[in-house]
């Protein structure tokens, strides 16, 4: 305990703080992981079934998703932070706080999910799709029982890559006012110059990091049989 | 065995467009299955074979024509019609395409989840894998099992609707010779155990002669000659036919040797190295014996093989005749009304025949 006090003189005096930011952090990456989640799964398997010989191939609707996603992933989250507000003010009521920081959090984070989604699926042998089809499975059978459940170590190492990089999100999108640890680390830590806040938050998050790679590890090794 | 057609396929074109470029992968072709056969789609990589009978199951759209299996027009099936008739159709391929993330049981049983109970789908996928050799590998995964088991349990996941056809696409050609063998024996006694009818794509005319009782032979998106097994391998007319059975019964190889020895062989005027091939009866003739009783014509046996197709003997002999030239004609002549097909060969020519 001495040791913490002589390295992090200011960060022992606001435990409350710090436990606070975490349950932000937290509630930030849950919810958004949900909902972006839904939506880039969603995404994610409309663009590999209408896809040029997908089992429902439909040039509009794959083009539309496309560019969709292209276009949410190219600007900037920084930027989308600002230009969201408005919307973000009509769905929430404000475009402050925890809450609110979902909103463009959902909207940065799905269309990443989507593409990562769209990349594992791809992974799924062709063949397995076709011989699916051959014994008289439909487009749900074969997304469900074909897609998700072949591409299924892909999809959880494509999750713990979208959640981690979902939590640097939610640090950026702290700073503005979301809260949780990213706002600490920059509104006290950095502000303050009380650089010992800052690297307490950033320990905080990479355990929070490091916890989910290793979950995430564990699960995929354990679904995957091609080895 | 009765004659009625199971699948019949009509004036089939398969046109591929891309990029701008345009692939008639399948011209106009015609094929006749009937119930119960093995029919053999032999051909070249590349010769629209794999397309032609991925039109059966409609895997494949065809550009033009029209595909009836079992009496039902496949190409007016709506969706949900399609996978009621692709249950009756089941499909083997190259490369297996097992589920990877799913044990052998469940690969099996995956055709039967919804249209089945828990303990009927159970007893199905045991009678299947037994069926096929592989009970105690239930609950392993396809990654621990070598390819000849893997395509076992594809045969078994194909059978899990009770389909009455078979399509093999290209099945045999991953699998080294003994593997390839046993899946073949596997399909015959599958057709005749079960009724089955199978349509074998395959570039191996070996494959073909083992099991199919009819073969098609396909060229450039054509089929370019067909008939029972037996007609095709005694009387090939076209070059590619002949060139696939030479290869099959390795002919093709023995010529090589001898062609190579032709110039130590130093045929004189008196000498003819000439191929006999013979099918059915005139095996048993003992033709040589003949050939020097009747005319003193000394052949000399450089190469021999007998093929039974279907029950049916068909020989080959390579030989050096040797006579006089007007016994040698006469010896040909016997030959050909003893219904021997005779033919010369000429070691300078570089082309097999």
């Amino acid at each position: 305990m001495n040791l913490l006090a002589k390295y992090f003189p200011n960060a022992v005096t606001m435990k409350g703080d710090f436990l606070q930011a975490t349950g932000e952090t937290l509630y930030m990456t849950a919810i958004t992981a949900i909902v972006a989640g839904i939506i880039g799964m969603a995404i994610g398997i409309g663009l590999i079934v209408t896809q040029p010989g997908g089992i429902l191939e439909n040039r509009v609707v794959y083009n539309i998703l496309d560019k969709l996603v292209n276009l949410c992933r190219s600007i900037p989250f920084v930027i989308l932070l600002a230009v969201i507000a408005p919307l973000t003010r009509i769905i929430v009521g404000t475009a402050i706080g925890t809450t609110a920081a979902i909103v463009p959090l959902v909207i940065g984070s799905a269309p990443f999910y989507a593409r990562q989604i769209q990349n594992a699926l791809a992974e799924v042998d062709h063949g397995v799709v076709e011989a699916a089809e051959s014994v008289g499975s439909g487009p749900i059978a074969i997304i469900f029982r074909v897609y998700l459940k072949e591409g299924l170590p892909d999809i959880i190492r494509s999750s713990v890559l979208t959640l981690i990089s979902l939590i640097d999100l939610t640090a950026m999108a702290g700073a503005i006012g979301g809260g949780g640890l990213g706002n600490l680390a920059i509104n006290v830590g950095y502000s303050r110059f009380e650089t010992d806040v800052t690297v307490m938050a950033m320990l905080i998050i990479l355990v929070i990091v490091f916890a989910i790679q290793l979950i995430g590890d564990l699960l995929a090794r354990r679904v995957d049989h091609t080895a | 065995m009765t004659n009625e057609a199971i699948i019949q396929l009509k004036d089939i074109d398969v046109t591929f467009h891309n990029k701008g470029q345009t692939v008639e992968a399948v011209k106009k072709v015609s094929l006749t299955v009937e119930r119960g056969d093995i029919y053999g789609v032999v051909g070249y990589s590349g010769a629209g074979k794999s397309t032609l009978v991925r039109v059966i199951n409609r895997l494949q759209r065809p550009t033009a024509g029209s595909v009836e299996v079992s009496g039902q027009d496949i190409l007016a099936l709506n969706p949900r019609e399609l996978r009621t008739a692709r249950t009756k159709i089941g499909m083997i391929f190259q490369h297996f395409n097992l589920m990877a993330s799913r044990t052998i049981a469940d690969n099996v049983g995956y055709p039967l989840k919804g249209r089945l109970s828990r303990d009927e789908r159970k007893k199905k996928v045991a009678h299947l894998l037994d069926l096929v050799g592989l009970s105690e590998k239930a609950e392993d995964y396809p990654a621990q099992l070598s390819g000849g088991q893997k395509q076992r349990v594809a045969i078994a996941r194909a059978l899990a609707n009770d389909p009455e056809i078979l399509i093999s696409d290209e099945a045999t050609s991953a699998l080294d010779p003994k593997t390839t063998s046993s899946i073949l024996e596997l399909l015959k006694r599958l057709n005749k155990e079960l009724g089955l009818t199978v349509v074998l794509i395959t570039h191996e005319m070996e494959a073909v002669k083992e099991i199919c009782n009819k073969v098609a032979v396909m060229e450039a998106g054509e089929i370019i000659e067909r008939g029972d097994l037996v007609t095709i391998f005694s009387r090939p007319e076209k070059p590619l036919t002949q060139d696939f059975i030479n290869t099959a019964t390795q002919i093709n190889q023995a010529l090589e040797k001898i062609f190579r020895q032709a110039a130590t062989l130093n045929l004189s005027e008196s000498q003819q190295l000439v191929q006999l091939q013979y099918v059915g009866a005139s095996t048993d003739a003992p033709l040589i014996t003949e050939l020097y009783k009747r005319y003193g014509v000394v052949s000399n046996i450089l190469y021999g093989n007998v093929e039974i197709l279907q029950d049916t003997p068909l020989g080959n002999l390579i030989v050096v005749m040797s006579g006089e030239p007007d016994k040698l004609a006469a010896a040909w002549q016997y030959c050909q009304d003893a219904g021997i097909n005779i033919t010369h060969l000429n070691p300078n020519d570089s082309e097999v025949a």
